[in-house]
């Protein structure tokens, strides 16, 4: 969409004068116009399939209503859906929607956000004629190893099956049947499992598709939503965290048109896991060489994660006094994944080169991907988010990036190695080739947030748990080189130090450890209050 | 006036009217003890209507699992907070969705009744049990198998409206 | 009287054969078009006033002007998918034509530049299939298909295709649909099929009788052809007659033909002591007539659309007294609830609402209120889908009710509606 004015057209929305680019649908106009048009099969990121028919409008000069969003603005066109007769339309087309729809709320896991729910409190008529028996289909099918399908809470609104034909051009779903007896369904013997399945929940406008992984789990009105990046691979898609008290529950993607659209992949919709207590690193696991120094005793005696902050800042501390004794920089070695911000790098690296006048850092890189494979949609061989921030921090530094295989020869003559280690587990297969460079290493220092459990083995890795990345924040810079910034959220486990602190305590500064207990929601107003007429 | 006054502000005198009532209350009630107002508690206890909020009853369908479908309306209506439950799937399609805990911490409930209101299905109810004491404060976490099947419901209350009824009637 | 233009030589079994279809002016009329340039003969349909016999009614040169001027390729299809109740014109055109129907898509498709054409046809209709298959074998063998088409420098390929027999798929985006091989269902419109059709191709649909009209428009020229009709709709038409008259059948009759004149004159009339209670006179999906609009109506496209009808494929129902319209309703309301494809809510829930209401009311145990609802529901129908299914679905139950409401009323009010039964039906016998 450029700005240039020729490309502009103008038209009034409910008498409301915009001007949009030209070849805009009406329905966008009334986005624009920020009016509220009722709407289901109409989606940003699919063709129009025109077949709810909701999106009643009158355009002034036109004796029969249309349907926005496969009307084109014009330029002068007026065009509203306030008049009477729209109203009454769409109250009906309402009525219809929820002639068959088994009202199921309670047991269904859209409720709370419902296409249905939210457009019936909005335009419905409150009061239905229906008084007829209603269509019966299948309930809680299977459609693979991801999501289930209840048709009967379908409107078919064939956004699903749009988004298997167009988006991953999969083609696993279709409409069966004609008339009240149509449903939907995947084609013989094909199950839905492709990479970004679980989309279709997402733009699903009821629960007729719902995420095994995320089912009853959670009531969406107990979710709060977090604004976030996805940090799976280095295509950085904007997602929405939800979480609430007991800690993260799913992941969904957030439209952003400049980088992944409306779409996120499924595998990414795991980071939520690694944010949980389950996953994570709590507490620090010393090396058995220093579990006989002063540090680790505290840490062995008392293995609570409250006391995590004070024994990690031991562990760091003892790191301080281990780096000083080693004269020669070339002994000491920084293996580091593309998995942290820009901020983190920076603030670790100057430490380290200013302490230790360290040059040159391991690039640990899953040398099964190609850097450059990408499926054509979202999912890149690069499974971190920040490669490109980390080349760019050790640039302006001036710190030399070598790449993390030739830890091979060099291993052994390591008296000190700090590793930032990754965070997706998953997507790193070769973590162990990288154990036993580890373990030629004099002593390992490995700062993670996940918990790694092959590397309680190995006797001389010191685990140092982190904040995730959630509760660090950071700029992360993407394939492409777009900018996105994390903002921070609540911690999930108290007193865990995050990159700064940690980098002040390696600089011998004194550190404030505030008590970060996770952040109690307030209480939650009754949601369920809401006008009638 | 200010003789009168002074005989208002004379407590004895109140007090022996006051004295008057008892004994002549005590008289009556001696004399007919039926229509006696107060109860010798605990040994004597009011029976209230059917009606009282009292302690929560979990509602069971005719083959007598729970009729909650874990919508968790009452938690969220709930204005003390005190209900907990944890979904899971059900099995049986038609289901789908039932509570593996239920639990109500009666120590902040408030009897105010919202969570009776709130279900769609039925499957609370306020009971008419309002004496419940224990020796142990933990012991007022109510779980489902007191609230479903304690022995004072006998096999459970039954729910009005069954599933397989609502699913034949096409609703 | 019949005025058999289109069906002059039915009568002759030889006339289904190329060789018999010459005998009588065949293929002529290809010979002549062959010499004008197509826009002459896009011009020639368009002054007389051809208009679409399928049921719409739009003009067919008007049309075949919409093609955009581009490179694509363009294709012409027929629309044998003669699918809506009471309609069995284009049936007979195939079975005893099907030369005609042949020569009218070469000049069509010679008109539009078409290299390409398919006849789409029913699929209950495999000896009419069977019919034209031959039909266009004989036509390629002595080069009237084909490449280079009686070496006038012509090229045109002509297929079959049978449908499964879907209603929808008579909807001419809904065919282009099941042509590409998708779930038979309509497409959005704009684009039009004229400009986007046929594998995103510029593509004509049009009616087995439209494009057999067309040799006739070529043979008598414009004014030969609008010598019949009225001045707004010019021409013969079909009508497929059905019902409770006593000589059922297609009648080839000028647009503006009275309808007392085909029912009483050409058909004979109702059967003995039967008196008329209501036509349908364009197939099910027109707006039902009462007795008295029946009679004084002419068949041409405006006096229908004045009567609050339309003229539709020209099948005309004839309804006597002796059947209940809530019956009647009820089979139309089963036929497009089975036949509604599911794309567009109104219809897709409408259609089921429509019969389910009109079954409980035929059951007697709804009352006034159904009745009522029955025409809101309707009235929520009309216009809101992509296709014209749910128009179709809702203007029989509009119409009905508010022709015929006293008999609804006496089902809803269940008495009555039992002695309904009673007098007026049960005391003919059936058939």
């Amino acid at each position: 969409m450029s700005g240039k004015n020729e490309d502009l057209i103008s038209c009034s929305v409910n008498g409301k004068t915009i001007s949009v680019p030209k070849n805009t649908s009406a329905i966008k106009a009334f986005k624009i116009a920020e009016q509220d048009i009722a709407h289901y099969c109409y989606h940003p990121g699919l063709s129009v399939a025109g077949c709810c028919r909701l999106c009643m409008i009158e355009i002034e000069g036109n004796p029969r209503t249309q349907i926005a969003c496969n009307t084109m603005v014009t330029e002068g066109m007026k065009i509203n859906n306030q008049s009477k007769q729209i109203k009454e339309d769409v109250q009906w087309g309402l009525d219809f929607h929820l002639l068959n729809h088994p009202l199921d709320c309670p047991i269904c896991d859209q409720a709370g956000e419902c296409g249905l729910q939210d457009q019936y409190m909005k335009f419905g008529q409150y009061k239905p004629d229906m008084n007829q028996k209603k269509v019966k289909k299948a309930k809680v099918v299977s459609l693979g190893e991801k999501i289930v399908l209840d048709s009967e809470r379908c409107i078919l609104c064939s956004r699903c099956v749009r988004f298997t034909d167009e988006v991953s051009k999969t083609h696993e779903l279709g409409i069966f049947n004609r008339g009240d007896k149509s449903e939907v369904g995947t084609f013989n013997g094909k199950e839905l499992n492709n990479d970004y399945a679980l989309n279709t929940v997402d733009i699903c406008p009821v629960g007729a598709l719902t995420s095994k992984d995320f089912r009853f789990k959670q009531r969406v009105w107990y979710l709060k939503k977090a604004e976030a990046i996805c940090t799976g691979c280095s295509t950085g898609c904007s997602i929405y965290l939800d979480y609430n008290e007991e800690g993260f529950f799913r992941v969904r993607p957030k439209p952003n048109e400049d980088n992944n659209s409306y779409w996120m992949c499924d595998e990414g919709r795991d980071l939520y896991q690694h944010l949980n207590k389950e996953k994570r690193l709590v507490k620090v696991y010393p090396s058995k060489k220093v579990s006989t120094s002063n540090f680790a005793v505290s840490s062995s005696s008392s293995s609570s994660s409250s006391s995590s902050s004070s024994s990690s800042k031991k562990a760091i501390k003892y790191l301080k006094s281990e780096l000083e004794n080693i004269k020669d920089s070339t002994k000491i070695g920084v293996l580091v994944t593309g998995q942290y911000s820009v901020e983190d790098y920076k603030e670790f690296f100057s430490v380290l080169k200013e302490k230790n006048s360290i040059n040159q850092i391991y690039h640990w890189f899953d040398q099964k991907n190609s850097k450059n494979d990408f499926d054509d949609l979202l999912i890149r061989g690069d499974k971190n988010p920040n490669t490109k921030g980390l080349l760019e921090v050790a640039k302006d530094m001036s710190l030399k990036v070598i790449d993390s295989s030739e830890l091979k020869n060099t291993a052994s003559n390591l008296e000190i190695l700090i590793v930032l280690g990754p965070e997706y587990k998953k997507f790193f297969s070769t973590i162990d080739e990288k154990l036993e460079y580890f373990k030629q290493a004099l002593q390992v220092f490995y700062f993670s947030s996940v918990k790694l459990d092959s590397l309680d083995s190995i006797s001389n890795v010191t685990q140092i748990p982190l904040q995730s990345l959630v509760e660090r924040g950071g700029t992360y810079i993407n394939y492409k080189g777009l900018k996105q910034k994390l903002s921070i959220l609540p911690q999930v486990i108290p007193k865990i130090l995050s990159f700064s602190q940690i980098a002040k305590v390696l600089n011998g500064e004194k550190i404030q450890l505030e008590p970060l207990f996770l952040k109690t929601q307030p209480v939650k107003d009754n949601q369920f209050s809401f006008q009638k007429n | 006036m200010k003789v009168n006054r002074n005989i208002k502000t004379y407590f004895l005198l109140s007090t022996f009217s006051g004295m008057k009532f008892t004994f002549f209350k005590m008289l009556k009630n001696l004399f007919n003890k039926k229509k006696m107002i107060t109860l010798n508690y605990p040994e004597e206890k009011y029976k209230y209507s059917s009606r009282f909020k009292g302690t929560h009853v979990l509602t069971v369908k005719k083959d007598g699992s729970l009729r909650c479908t874990a919508c968790m309306l009452c938690a969220t209506n709930c204005p003390a907070q005190c209900i907990k439950i944890t979904a899971d799937e059900h099995k049986d399609s038609s289901v789908e969705k039932y509570p593996i805990s239920y639990e109500i911490d009666i120590l902040r409930c408030v009897y105010c009744g919202f969570c009776e209101e709130a279900c769609p299905v039925d499957a609370i109810r306020m009971g008419p049990e309002w004496q419940t004491p224990d020796k142990n404060g933990s012991k007022f976490n109510y779980d489902i198998r007191y609230l479903a099947y304690r022995p004072q419901l006998k096999g459970g209350v039954e729910s009005s409206l069954d599933d397989k009824e609502r699913h034949s009637w096409g609703i | 009287m019949e005025v058999k233009i289109l069906t002059q030589h039915y009568d002759k079994p030889e006339y289904k054969s190329l060789d018999g279809y010459k005998k009588y002016d065949g293929y002529n009329q290809l010979k002549k078009a062959l010499t004008l340039k197509p826009d002459e003969i896009t011009e020639m349909v368009k002054q007389a006033g051809l208009r679409g016999r399928g049921g719409a009614g739009f003009p067919a040169g008007v049309k075949w002007s919409f093609l955009p001027k581009n490179n694509k390729t363009r294709y012409l299809i027929c629309n044998a998918d003669e699918g809506e109740p009471g309609t069995f014109k284009d049936r007979e055109m195939m079975d005893k034509a099907p030369h005609q129907l042949i020569e009218g898509m070469i000049i069509s498709a010679f008109a539009i530049g078409s290299p390409k054409s398919y006849i789409y046809i029913r699929g209950e209709y495999f000896e009419s299939k069977k019919i034209v298959e031959q039909a266009i074998k004989e036509a390629y063998e002595n080069n009237l298909l084909g490449d280079n088409i009686l070496k006038s420098g012509f090229s045109h390929h002509m297929d079959i295709y049978s449908g499964a027999g879907a209603y929808i798929c008579g909807e001419e985006t809904g065919l282009i649909s099941s042509l590409e091989g998708k779930k038979g269902q309509p497409k959005l419109k704009p684009p039009f099929p004229a400009v986007e059709g046929y594998l995103a191709n510029p593509t004509i649909v049009n009616n087995v009788e439209t494009l057999a009209s067309v040799t006739v428009i070529i043979r008598d020229g414009v004014d030969g052809y609008r010598k019949h009709g009225t001045e707004k709709s010019p021409g013969t038409k079909l009508f497929s007659v059905s019902g409770n008259v006593v000589k059922p059948g297609n009648y080839e009759v000028p647009l503006g033909y009275p309808l007392k004149d085909i029912i009483f004159n050409l058909c004979g009339g109702l059967k003995e002591g039967r008196k008329l209670k209501a036509v349908i006179p364009g197939g099910s999906s027109a707006p039902v007539l009462n007795a008295e609009e029946a009679m004084s109506v002419n068949m041409d496209y405006e006096d229908l659309a004045s009567k609050g009808s339309m003229l539709g494929s020209g099948a005309i129902i004839v309804i006597d007294d002796s059947n209940s319209m809530v019956e009647l309703l009820k089979v139309l309301m089963n036929f497009y609830h089975h036949e509604s494809c599911g794309q567009c809510t109104p219809c897709r829930e409408g259609t089921g609402w429509l019969l389910k209401l009109s079954n409980s009311i035929l059951s007697g145990s709804a009352n006034l209120n159904d009745v009522a609802l029955l025409e809101k529901v309707a009235s929520h129908m009309k216009g809101k889908t992509i296709c014209a299914l749910s128009d179709a679905a809702a203007f029989p139950v509009l119409s009905f009710v508010s022709k015929f409401k006293e008999e609804f009323t006496s089902y809803a009010t269940s008495n009555v509606a039992l002695k309904f039964q009673a007098t007026n039906v049960q005391s003919y016998k059936r058939g």
